[in-house]
Formats: structure tokens, C-alpha cells, sequence
């Protein structure tokens, strides 16, 4: 029964997943089907249920097209719905009831509501149709799963189905994976984030322990340092870890030297203002910034005189601050309303205050103001783009700001399903978790499209069996979503209760798979550096598949476009290349003391000084385990672009400088990508050759480029046998990847174009063939040449085509050789004196001519030789052919 | 041998169609002819045409029963003779009168010979099968009488058949011409020929492109490449079709004297099929019933708002005006193909369909033409555009100092000077020219006919009365014809020049010295 349920379940979300699907069965439908493979049919509603609030879903999201596409079956379902409901009141008491069911029953009253809600309005489907009745369903439904199962759970064995809300649990693009990072220390439960060394601190009465959050690994064993007594408002370690500071009240904050012991404080000036938080910083001019309510304090730390000296004060009222590490960005709040924004980045390169800006709120009503407060903004960094998100809880909108270095623009809003929202960044994704409505909705910022990549879906736990961590671990500890969680930036996700620690994980595949617009699905993967062989392998099988599923050439031709483009883009900016990693291992606390980059050049010089400036950061072991990889994978390339520069084509120009492409300055323009260099040397066995180096390659990829040698090696050549039947469609798409490529300017491999030959040559198309050679679209090589003639067995043309490649190739030997076996000895004569060839075997000339039967001939080949190769004369061929030849003329003679 | 009776100066040329299969009895010898021009030339000269050919070819089947008999040389008359097809033999006499423009290269004869019955297979099927389907010869009779009228129409300068003589010297029939484009160019070409082939949905479609009157890119054997490129320049490229643009082509002349020869044609037609009806045995019921398909027929064919071409010369279904879909038939496919061409600027398209794989005739070729517009009309834009770019003009291929033919006889392909510069070589260099290519003719056929299957190579060069070098060269498969006037007298000089071009412009394949 279990086991059937799941198969429904994925029938009827993959149903869902499946945009296109046109033939939708209706909840009778289900319900029959149900009935016949003894499942609970409320169950099979319940599914439905969620089906149908993809299909809502989707024709929410999806622009015109979609609007459009089964509104009459989607009222009709409705209208279903709402018949089976009361059907199953009427059953309420039968003893079969299951959990779904009981789900079902219990919260039909807000169903109802939701059903008759969108039956109401069905034909004019709208954004965010009859959302509040959606989440109530949702949590209610929720609620009682929950609790269902801890009930049920005990007595069951495990199975892969159990978290939150399972119907729609199993599929997820977003995961967190079991074992957490766990900071269970007896005593007290207080964490406090470091994010400028990304140390996750828990404090004691006298000690502070902390653990190491970058690289992240579950068995990381924590220091800890030691605590005077008093109250903590805030820790921060200097970024070289040698100072730690400590907020002690709203007037002082103590500074501590860990290697000499010495303490201090800093007190406010005043008691007019108090102190809101502190951050350190790499900028050069001072270590420490105090945030004060009544502006900023720039402190130097001087070690001789164990003080901090105020270099500079920016007076501002400020209500509250936010600051990320990773931004170098502290945004300062002030205003009636504190939604009057100033900004400033202290970087390496320098304070730079960025224009004051309002942000945008929605009023309630006409005479209210609301206030904006500091948790609903967050500084999120994609792409080396900093953006500020600013929750408006009165639209329900996510509003999204742009910094430039000289201006602020508002990019435009997401729209919010919950009243508590989290914000985390993984890989330059942005994920947007709508904490009450329990899904977690992902943007990829880089298109400045505000169109979610995939439906919502819940957070999922992986990797934890109940059955064996039972003991250690129980049911009611692991809440997605609990009110103990607090998002820490950019990608974790600390449970407070648990003293947990989550590393938020992408499922790259998953979302692949959940997409059917393959080009963009691609460009996506392309731009994912964290799992970026992953991201490869994935957009390999996906070139495949679309090959197998016989796509449309033009859809194929885009997505190998898509895949060219960035092959290129990768190759230009130096980062398609082995990793050498040996010495880039260095230890992250280390590697963050090196400071990002501030691009201050307002001319051009973007990328440039990026290249030259940027730190080992974020370079971490990522074969060494999947999941202790680098956080930081962008964060130190951070950079505000010109609005002037940029403002004509933003997004070309920042596709270019942005982080991820950036590399360290002794690998870029050095080395090449190893299977150029390979596809240049026309070696026969390099097919060998490069197999070895690619799966070096595969275990250390730091970007999902493919290049065309790849593209040949698993999509083409993996699929040849598959595609026997269709060879001119395989070749259809293969003129398409050469124009791509040649409109990239990228090499392709000559074994791709040996495939070409073969391919054409099978299906006996030699004419095709022949103009492919001839308008050079098969670029000559050797390896191209010996499969004309080879392929030129059963077509004379073809052979020819063959000789004169290996004769333009300036192969004297080869063409020579294949001139003579082919019976041509004069030609090949003469063409060897005028080449100077003389590794060919005279023999080979002479037992052609013999063979001819002509003594004229082989005389006068005979003669060639005694004149052109001294010694010959005393040679065995020529004493042997010298009687041959005889021979022939006294037979003639007589 | 009596045989121009004429003084009339078309009627220099005869060119006769019989079937020696036909007519076995005495008195009905009149029954082998199927085709006979000038029509009006009475029944008797006809025979004794006919009536030479038959007993020659007898002849020499007896010491060549594969090949019998090429040509016959007389004092007044060459006889060229071509075996279409098994005892289908057409048979053209051409006058070599004090003219001096009839100095003839009976190879160049030949293929005229061979294009025009080449064309009618592609159209009307075997000259075979139509003789088999009617017993009395009148529906074959009928169609070649319109076809190779409507073919040699094309010939006629004034009143005048002028059938290519050795002014032709430095260009041969039965190749097609093909552009020279850049790598990315072609790519984009052969990427819009798949996009175009899978317009069709998943039947093997085939596909021709020309830009002007050149052969840009063929998914067709060579030899129906020639026949479909050929027709295109005759009747379909833009040149064609805006009559009245001189063209660069061989095959085409000055196209004024086109419409009257085919008015011509129209004037005495009927007669001059119908007479060998009444000479059979049976006279057809309602000889007139079926459509005879003219494809040569002039001006009938026209550029559409849709950018593709239509013609009514197959004539339109029965109830409606859409004119019917052309079809033809390949050398190597069974089956008959729908020729859909459609015409961009300079770039002319056609794509062949399998008629099987279009199930409602006009309605499907309709979708298709649809899904070329959907799909393709972005791509053969930009590939127009480029090959525009690239192209150099008509004098494109002109190399400064040459005059030259490049023919490459693996694939059908040729590649010659300019017309308007060969005319500015002397009629000397020309006749000699003619000669020597008559020699190397005659040396490749002997090379053919002593089967080795081995290729000859083949070097000439003569030093001509009036200083000009004339050279020959084949290897390999391909050829090269050149004449260089107001060159150095040395050999060497000559030699050179050759190694020269060869190597700028044929990769060195003619140069082993």
C-alpha cells in the first residue's frame, strides 16, 4: 500500500512538474484508478489536490501562453473537488481512514473555501488568485501531517517518505543534508554568527566556542577561547583572529588580544548616543567600525598602545544598521519610517559612500506609516552584484535594489506568500524561503528576470534514516522551517533549539529536470560554479537527451548556442582550466583576511584589476568531499559597477566581470585549456591522450564550460549508436554545433569531424560529403584525411577527396605512399622529386610498375632511382628488377 | 548524301529521335521516328536520316556491340550519335559549310544531345516507358515533340539554331557552376539546408541552392544535380525568370530570340505531331484529351507573394486554381519528387518531396511551404545576405592573363573565365583551342574504352600559329584548358604559368612538375 502510494504520488507530481501535460485526468479519474489499486481514494484527492495547485501554480507564473491552457478543465476539476470532499464527510467515521484522508477531512473546511475560492474565479486566472486560502489549506494540511506522523512513525519502518508534508516532499530543489554541524554543548544555547571569519560562536559562563563554518564540515571540532564574565551583546574576531572584540552594552565594547592578553575598552563619547553594533574591516584606513546611533565611528587598531584610534566619523541618526561581510556593505537606516537609506562599502580599495536612497513601502491605509525594521532587509551578493531586498509586508513584495557605485536602482519585485520570509544565496542563486507557507522559491538574479527557475517546493532533509540515528535524534528535533531557525548569511541555516547547523544545498539536477525550456535551463547550469562538474555532467545528459528525444534542430541549435557561448566566455575570461590546486589549499581563515576588491577605475578596468586583485579565497578542496564546499564562492570578487559604464548594456558587460569568471592572475592567459592544445596537435592516438586528461579534468572543473572536445566525446559520439537509424538528423545537429562553434571562433576537434565523415560516409551521402570538404566546414586534418580513404573504399571520389587533403597538408610521405598503392607510380615519382620525399621504399615503386606490366614503365622507374639515389645501382631491387625487365623484353621481342 | 535539301540556313542542323525497336517491317520504317527536326522536312529525307543512322549503327555493332558508333565524319555533314537509352538512339547532322562559324566539337554536340534527353527523363520518365504506353507512339511523340522543341528554342539566334560551335570552347555543358564561399558561409548553408530538409517532417527530402546562377549547395547525386541546376538556370533563377538579363551562363543565350522560336514552335506544332498518327496504323481516339506538360515552355514561371515560384505548367487540379505542384523524377530514387522552389533576391531554393510522404497534394505541399517560411525564412535571409557580402561579381572568377575551363569530372563540376572575357580572345586561339579539346576527347575515350579504370594523365601544350599557347592538362579526374595569348614564347614561361594557377587556385592538383 505504502509502495503504491509513492508510485501515485510521483505519477501525480511528476503530472504536475510536467507543464505541457494536456491530458489531465479529473479527480473521479483518480479516484477510479485509486479504488482499482486499493489505495485510500483520498488519498489519490489529496495528490490531486496538489496537481491541481501546480497547475494553478504555473498558470501563475507563466506568462500569456500558459494562462490560457485548461482553464475549462481546471473549473471543472473544481467543481469535482468539491463533490469528492463531501463525499468523504459523509465516510468520516469508516475505520479505513488514513492519514491523508484524516488530512483531508479535517481541514476540508478551508479546502472548501480554497476550492469554491477558484472555481469562483476561474476563468480570469490572476497572480496570486486566492492565495490566503491556499495557505491556510497548506498549513493546516501541514499541521496535521506533522503530527500525524510522529504518531505513526513509531510503529512503521522507515522509508524514504517522511518529512513535512511528503505528498510533495519528495521533490525539491532545495535540500539541507543530514549530518548537520552540530554545536550541542551542555549549558547554555546562545549562538551568536561571526560572518566576517564565518564562525558560528556559542558562548558559555566562561568560555566562547567556535566553530568553524567555511568550509563547511559537519565534524569540525570547535576552538574556544576564553570569556570574562559579563554580559554579550555581540563577538566579533578580527579578520586575522588575533583581537576579539566585545560588545558589552549600548556604550562599550571591550577588545581583547589573544596573544598577549591585554584588555580594553571602547566607550561612547556621550550618553546621548548608545552603540548599535561593530564590525571589522580590511579597509585600509581602519580595522573596526562602530555603528552608533548617531553615525559611524572608524577605528585603527594600535597594538603599541593598545587603543583604538578614531580615524574618522560620519555623523548620521541612524535607527538601525545591516552590514554582510561578504559586501563590505553597511546600509544605515534613518528616517521617520527608517526606510531612508545610506550606504557605505568599506573595501580594500577604500570607503566609498554610496547615494541615499528611499525604499519603497505600500501603506495600509491612508494615514498609517509603517515602519521598516531592520530584519526585513537583507544585502544579498550574486554574480559580484550587490542587491538589497527589502520585504514589504504590506504589499507582500520583495523589493530588489541595484548598487552601483554611483547610483541605486530599484530592479524590480518578487512577490512574497508568507509573513516571514528568509533570505539565503547559494552559488549566486537566491532563494527566497516563504517560512509560514513552509516552500522555499529560487530566483537566478542574472538575467534580471524576476521569474522563479522552478515552482516552489519545500526544503528537504536528506541523507538522515530514521532507523539508525533514532537514538540520537528524535522526531520531534528536526522542524523545516521551525520558529527556532535563524538564517545566517549567505547559505546556512542555524536551528537554535538544536544547536544545528545546515548547510542549504542546491539540487541542481532536480531543477533541471523540472524544466522543459532546455536553453535556459542550460544557461543556468552553466552558471553554477559550486557543483560546477555537477552543473557539466548534467548539461551533457541533458544535450543528449534532447538529441534522443529528437527535439526540433532549432531548439537543439539554441541549446548548443547556449553551451558554445559559454564555453567561450569561460575561455576568454581564463577560468576553463585545471584547477592547480595544490597550493591555492590554504586555510580559510587565512584566505579571508585577504580583502575583495573594490573596482574604483570608472573608465573600464573592471575585470582587469579584478583579475590582477583577486585572493585565493574561495578555492577549496571541492573533490575532497561534496559537501564541504566552498561558501564564498563569488564573495570576494564583490564589485560596484559604474552605472555611467554600464548603463548601455548592463548585463553584457557585467557577464564578463563578474566574479565567477575571475582567476588567479598566474593561470590566466599562461594556460590554455588542455584539450585546445590537444585538438591542435594532430597526433592519430590523441583520442587516448585526451581521455586521460579529461578525467583529470572532470574531478577539479571549476566551471560547467563545455568545450566542444567534450561536447563531441559524451553527447556526440556517446549517442552514435542510438542514432544509427537517423544519422542525418545527428548530422543535422552536428552542422548546427560546428556553427556555433565557428561562430565562437572554437577549434573543434578533428574527431568530430572524423564522425562527420563517418556518419555521411554511411549512409552513402559522398556528395554532401564531398561539399563539406570541398567549402572546408570539415576542416582538414590527418585524421580527417585517413577516414576519407578509408571511407573512400566504396567511393573513388571520396578517396581522392582524401589524397589532395593529405597533399594541401603538405604529407609528401603519406601522399606519396597512398599515390603508389594506388598505382599511380609515375605521378607519385614526380611528385617525390619535386618534394624531396625519399622515405618511400623504391621497392614499392618498382613492384607497381611491375604490376602495371608495362617494361617501359618500370624501366624508366628503374632509371629514376640509379640517377636520383646514389648506391641504388648496387642495391638487390635493382639487380632483381634490372632482369625483371629484361625478362619482359626479350618476351616481347620474341 | 542529299541530305540538306535546304538552303535554309536552320535547317543545317537535323536532329532526330528514333526507336530502333519500332518499324521492323518494310513500309513502316516512318514508325521508328519519334522525333524529327525540322519537322517539315518531308518524309523521305527523314527516312534517309534515319535510315543512315540505324544501318551505321548495325554496322559497327557488330566490332562494338557495347558502343557503336560516335560519329560519322562526312565531306559536307558530321553525324553525332547518342544512345539514349537501349535502342532509343537521337541522332543530331550538323553542316560543315564554308561558314566560318560551323566548326564543330562533336563532343560538345553530344552533350547538347545528352542534356536534352537527360532533362526529359527528369520530367516525363524513359523515353522508353512513354513508348511503351501507347503502342501507336503518339503520346511520346507528343512530349518529346514539345520538349525538344521548347529545348532548342533556346538555341535559336534569330531564325538561326546556333548550337554551340568552337567559340564554346572554354566551356562545357552538363556541369554546374558552383559558388566559392567562405567556411562560414557554407556552414550557415548547409545549416539551412537541414533546417529546410526537415521541413518535410521526417521523410528523406532533398535540396538544391543557387545563388544567381550558381550552385551553392546539393543534397542530390551529381548527375541530378546538373539536371535540376540546369533547369533552375534555364527557367528558374532570377536571371531566368526577369527574361530580357543577359546571362553569364552557358546556358543561356541573349534570351529575345526566345519568345519568337517559341512562338514558332506553337504555330506549327500541331501538324507536325499529328502527321506521324496518320502514318501509323492506328489512329489514337482523342489524341488531344491529355495535357501535355511543356517544363521549357517560356515564361510560365513566376516569383509568388510568398516568395515562392508557381507555374501553371502542370496545370491545376480539377475545381480549383492552385496550380499543381511540378514533380520530377531522380536517376537513383524510385520515386517522384514535388519540386518546390523558393526564391529570396538572388538565393533560389529548391527543395524536393517525396510525393508518397505528402499525403493531400496541394494541401500538404501548402504546410510545408508553411513550415519553410516559419522555420527557414530567417536563415536563407542571412545566408543571402552573406553569400551577397562575399560575392564578387560577375567577373568573380576571372584571373588576369588566363583563359581557362576547369572541369571537374568526378562531381560534374566546371569552373571557366568570364564569357565577356573569352570573346576577347582571336577566333585563331579559339578553332585551336577547339581542336586540341577534340584530341584530348578522343584520347580520354580511348583511355575509357581500354578499361584499366585507371585514370590517364594527360599533359599538352602547342605553341598555336598566332603565339598563343594552348594547354591541356587531365589528372586525376580533373581538367584544365587554357590559353594564354600574349605570353613569352618559351615553354618554360607556359609551364609555369600553369603551375601558377594551379596552385593559387585548384590546391595544386595540377601541379606535379
Amino acid at each position: 500500500m505504502h509502495a503504491k502510494l509513492i508510485a501515485l504520488h510521483d505519477t501525480a507530481t511528476s503530472i504536475g512538474a510536467a507543464t505541457s501535460s494536456g491530458s489531465r485526468e479529473t479527480l473521479v479519474d483518480v479516484v477510479a484508478a485509486a479504488k482499482s489499486l486499493n489505495v485510500d481514494p483520498s488519498t489519490a484527492v489529496s495528490i490531486k489536490f496538489l496537481e491541481w495547485w501546480w497547475m494553478r501554480w504555473w498558470c501563475r507564473v507563466g506568462s500569456g501562453g500558459r494562462l490560457d491552457f485548461n482553464l475549462k478543465k481546471l473549473k471543472k476539476m473544481s467543481n469535482e473537488f468539491e463533490s469528492e470532499l463531501g463525499e468523504f464527510e459523509q465516510e468520516k467515521n469508516s475505520a479505513t481512514a488514513s492519514v491523508l484522508k484524516r488530512i483531508l477531512l479535517n481541514c476540508s473546511a478551508q479546502a472548501k473555501q480554497y476550492g469554491s475560492c477558484v472555481a469562483a474565479r476561474v476563468p480570469e486566472v490572476e497572480r496570486d488568485m486566492c492565495l490566503k486560502e491556499f495557505l491556510l489549506l497548506k498549513n493546516c494540511m501541514w499541521n496535521l501531517h506533522r503530527e500525524q506522523e510522529n504518531v505513526d512513525m513509531s510503529g512503521k519502518a522507515s522509508s524514504s517518505n517522511h518529512h513535512g508534508l511528503n505528498v510533495s516532499g519528495a521533490l525539491s530543489h532545495v535540500y539541507i543534508q543530514y549530518p548537520p554541524l552540530r554545536c550541542t554543548l551542555s549549558g547554555t544555547r546562545s549562538f551568536l554568527y561571526d560572518d566576517g571569519n564565518k564562525l558560528l560562536l556559542q558562548l558559555t559562563s566562561d568560555r566562547i566556542f567556535s566553530w568553524k563554518t567555511a568550509p563547511y564540515d559537519p565534524n569540525v571540532v570547535p576552538s574556544s577561547d576564553p570569556l570574562c564574565e559579563g554580559p554579550v551583546l555581540c563577538i566579533r574576531y578580527s579578520l586575522d583572529l588575533k583581537l576579539l572584540a566585545i560588545q558589552r552594552s549600548n556604550y562599550e565594547v571591550q577588545i581583547w588580544n589573544k596573544q598577549t592578553g591585554d584588555t580594553f575598552s571602547q566607550k561612547c563619547r556621550s550618553e546621548s548616543e548608545s552603540i548599535l553594533g561593530f564590525f571589522w574591516t580590511d579597509c585600509p584606513t581602519c580595522d573596526i567600525v562602530f555603528v552608533k546611533t548617531s553615525g559611524l565611528d572608524f577605528y585603527s587598531y594600535n597594538p603599541e598602545l593598545k587603543s583604538l584610534h578614531l580615524v574618522e566619523t560620519k555623523k548620521l541618526n541612524v535607527s538601525w544598521y545591516i552590514y554582510t561581510h561578504e559586501s563590505r556593505l553597511v546600509l544605515l537606516a534613518s528616517g521617520m519610517q527608517s526606510k531612508s537609506c545610506t550606504g557605505y562599502q568599506l573595501s580594500s580599495a577604500g570607503i566609498i559612500r554610496l547615494p541615499r536612497f528611499e525604499m519603497t513601502m505600500a501603506k495600509s491605509e491612508a494615514n498609517s506609516k509603517p515602519i521598516l525594521s531592520a530584519e526585513d532587509v537583507h544585502i544579498i551578493t550574486v554574480y559580484g552584484r550587490i542587491y538589497c531586498l527589502q520585504f514589504d509586508r504590506v504589499a507582500m513584495l520583495l523589493h530588489s535594489y541595484r548598487f552601483y557605485r554611483d547610483a541605486v536602482v530599484q530592479q524590480g519585485s518578487l512577490p512574497i506568500y508568507s509573513n516571514r520570509i528568509a533570505v539565503s544565496v547559494i552559488d549566486n542563486i537566491l532563494l527566497v524561503h516563504q517560512v509560514d507557507a513552509k516552500v522555499v522559491i529560487i530566483y537566478d538574479m542574472f538575467a534580471e528576470s524576476r521569474t522563479p527557475i522552478s515552482a516552489p517546493l519545500p526544503l528537504l532533509l536528506r541523507g538522515f534514516s530514521r532507523a539508525s540515528e533514532s537514538e540520537e535524534l528524535s522526531d520531534a528535533e528536526i522542524i523545516i522551517y521551525g520558529d527556532d531557525w535563524s538564517f545566517l548569511v549567505p547559505d546556512l541555516i542555524c536551528d537554535v533549539a538544536n544547536g544545528f547547523l545546515w548547510k542549504i544545498h542546491l539540487d541542481l539536477e532536480a531543477i533541471s529536470a523540472s524544466s522543459s525550456d532546455t536553453p535556459s535551463i542550460l544557461e543556468f547550469l552553466q552558471r553554477r560554479k559550486l557543483e560546477a562538474n555537477k552543473a557539466k555532467q548534467l548539461c551533457l545528459a541533458i544535450a543528449r537527451t534532447v538529441i534522443l528525444e529528437r527535439r526540433s534542430l532549432a531548439m537543439v541549435a539554441r541549446a548548443i548556442d547556449v553551451l558554445m557561448t559559454t564555453y567561450s566566455q569561460a575561455v576568454k575570461a581564463g577560468s576553463y582550466q585545471k584547477r592547480t590546486d595544490t597550493e591555492e589549499t590554504s586555510p580559510s581563515g587565512v584566505s579571508n583576511l585577504n580583502s575583495p576588491n573594490i573596482v574604483v577605475d570608472e573608465s573600464s578596468g573592471i575585470d582587469a584589476s579584478g583579475v590582477q586583485q583577486e585572493p585565493a579565497r574561495g578555492i577549496e578542496n571541492e573533490s575532497s568531499n561534496r559537501f564541504t564546499q566552498s561558501t564564498s564562492g563569488s564573495d570576494g570578487s564583490v564589485s560596484f559597477e559604474s552605472k555611467k559604464m554600464t548603463s548601455h548594456n548592463l548585463d553584457s558587460s557585467s557577464g564578463i566581470t563578474e566574479g565567477g569568471y575571475m582567476v588567479e592572475p598566474e593561470a590566466s592567459g599562461a594556460q590554455v585549456d588542455s584539450s585546445v592544445v590537444q585538438s591542435q596537435i594532430l597526433v592519430a592516438g590523441n583520442k587516448a591522450l585526451n581521455a586521460n586528461a579529461s578525467e583529470q579534468q572532470e574531478s577539479q572543473v571549476s566551471s560547467a564550460a563545455i568545450s566542444p572536445a567534450d561536447l563531441y566525446r559524451f553527447v556526440f559520439a556517446a549517442i552514435e549508436e542510438e542514432m544509427l537509424g537517423d544519422a542525418s538528423y545527428l548530422i543535422s545537429i552536428i552542422v548546427e554545433f560546428v556553427r556555433s562553434a565557428s561562430f565562437e571562433k572554437l577549434k573543434v576537434d578533428p574527431n568530430t569531424y572524423v564522425f562527420m565523415v563517418q556518419l555521411l560516409a554511411r549512409d552513402e551521402r559522398y556528395e554532401e560529403l564531398g561539399l563539406f570538404v570541398i567549402n572546408k566546414i570539415i576542416e582538414p586534418s590527418k585524421e580527417v584525411a585517413l577516414q576519407l580513404l578509408e571511407s573512400g573504399r566504396q567511393n573513388i571520389q571520396t578517396r581522392k577527396l582524401g589524397l589532395d587533403m593529405l597533399r594541401e597538408l603538405s604529407l609528401h610521405h603519406d601522399y606519396v605512399l597512398l599515390l603508389v598503392q594506388d598505382g599511380y607510380y609515375l605521378e607519385a615519382l614526380r611528385y617525390a622529386r619535386k618534394n624531396k620525399v625519399n622515405t618511400v621504399q623504391p621497392s614499392l615503386f618498382l613492384e607497381a610498375a611491375h604490376a602495371s606490366n608495362d617494361s617501359q614503365h618500370l624501366a624508366a622507374v628503374l632509371r629514376f632511382f640509379c640517377d636520383f639515389i646514389p648506391g641504388f645501382k648496387n642495391t638487390a631491387d635493382h639487380h632483381a628488377y634490372c632482369r625483371i625487365v629484361a625478362d619482359m623484353n626479350s618476351s616481347i621481342a620474341t | 548524301m542529299g541530305l540538306s535539301s535546304g538552303s535554309n540556313a536552320s535547317e543545317a542542323v537535323k536532329l532526330c529521335v528514333f526507336d530502333l525497336r519500332r518499324g521492323q517491317n518494310e513500309g513502316q520504317e516512318l514508325d521508328k521516328i519519334l522525333f524529327f527536326y525540322p519537322a517539315d522536312l518531308p518524309f523521305s529525307t527523314q527516312l534517309s536520316v534515319t535510315g543512315l543512322s540505324e544501318g551505321l549503327i548495325t554496322f559497327t555493332r557488330i566490332f562494338s556491340p557495347e558502343a557503336a558508333c560516335d560519329v560519322i565524319e562526312a565531306e559536307m555533314h558530321s553525324h553525332v550519335f547518342y544512345e539514349a537509352e537501349p535502342d532509343i538512339w537521337m541522332v543530331m547532322v550538323v553542316e560543315k559549310n564554308k561558314d566560318s562559324e560551323a566548326i564543330w566539337r562533336i563532343d560538345a554536340l553530344r552533350r547538347v544531345l545528352k542534356e536534352v534527353h537527360s532533362l526529359f527523363v527528369m520530367f516525363h520518365g524513359s523515353v522508353r516507358t512513354l513508348v511503351d504506353k501507347e503502342p501507336t507512339g503518339g503520346f511520346v511523340r507528343r512530349h518529346l515533340y514539345y520538349f525538344v522543341m521548347d529545348y532548342l528554342s533556346d538555341f535559336f539566334i534569330g531564325k538561326k539554331l546556333q548550337l554551340p560551335n568552337f567559340r564554346d570552347s572554354l566551356k562545357e555543358r552538363g556541369t554546374v557552376q558552383m559558388l566559392t564561399m567562405g567556411r562560414e558561409a557554407a556552414i550557415d548553408v548547409q545549416s539551412l539546408v537541414r533546417v529546410l530538409e526537415s521541413c518535410a517532417g521526417n521523410s528523406k527530402c532533398y535540396s538544391l541552392t543557387m545563388f544567381q546562377d550558381l550552385l551553392v549547395s546539393t543534397t542530390l547525386s551529381p548527375d541530378d544535380t546538373v539536371n535540376l541546376y540546369t533547369y533552375a538556370v534555364l527557367r528558374l533563377t532570377p536571371q531566368a525568370l526577369s527574361s530580357g538579363v543577359s546571362s553569364w551562363s552557358y546556358l543561356r543565350k541573349g534570351s529575345t530570340a526566345c519568345n519568337t522560336s517559341a512562338g514558332a514552335v506553337m504555330a506549327n506544332s500541331c501538324p507536325s505531331v499529328d502527321q506521324y498518327y496518320n502514318s501509323g496504323d492506328t489512329s489514337p481516339v482523342g489524341n488531344h484529351s491529355y495535357h501535355v506538360v511543356r517544363p521549357l515552355q517560356h515564361d510560365k514561371w513566376s516569383r509568388g507573394k510568398d516568395g515562392f515560384l508557381v507555374t501553371d505548367i502542370w496545370g491545376a487540379e480539377f475545381g480549383s486554381s492552385i496550380p499543381t505542384s511540378p514533380t520530377i523524377s531522380l536517376k537513383h530514387i524510385e520515386e517522384r519528387m514535388y519540386l518546390c522552389a523558393y526564391q529570396l533576391n538572388s538565393l533560389t531554393v529548391i527543395l524536393l518531396i517525396p510525393v508518397s510522404s505528402v499525403l493531400d497534394g496541394v494541401q500538404g505541399i501548402a504546410t510545408v511551404k508553411q513550415q519553410i517560411l516559419e522555420n527557414a525564412s530567417l536563415k536563407m535571409f542571412k545566408v543571402e545576405e552573406k553569400l551577397l557580402r562575399g560575392w564578387g561579381g560577375e567577373n568573380a572568377y576571372h584571373v588576369g592573363g588566363y583563359r581557362y575551363l576547369l572541369v571537374d569530372s568526378d562531381r560534374y563540376i566546371s569552373r571557366a573565365s568570364p564569357p565577356g572575357k573569352v570573346t576577347t580572345l582571336t577566333k585563331d586561339s579559339l578553332i585551336a583551342l577547339s581542336k586540341l579539346r577534340e584530341e584530348v576527347d578522343s584520347e580520354k575515350i580511348r583511355a575509357n574504352s581500354d578499361g584499366l579504370g585507371h585514370e590517364k594523365d594527360l599533359e599538352v601544350c602547342i605553341r598555336a600559329k598566332n603565339n598563343a599557347w594552348l594547354i591541356a592538362r587531365l589528372t586525376r579526374g580533373k581538367e584544365l584548358y587554357m590559353v594564354l595569348e600574349k605570353a613569352n614564347e618559351t615553354l618554360l614561361y607556359a609551364s609555369d604559368a600553369v603551375e601558377k594557377f594551379s596552385d593559387r587556385y585548384c590546391n595544386g592538383a595540377f601541379s606535379l612538375e
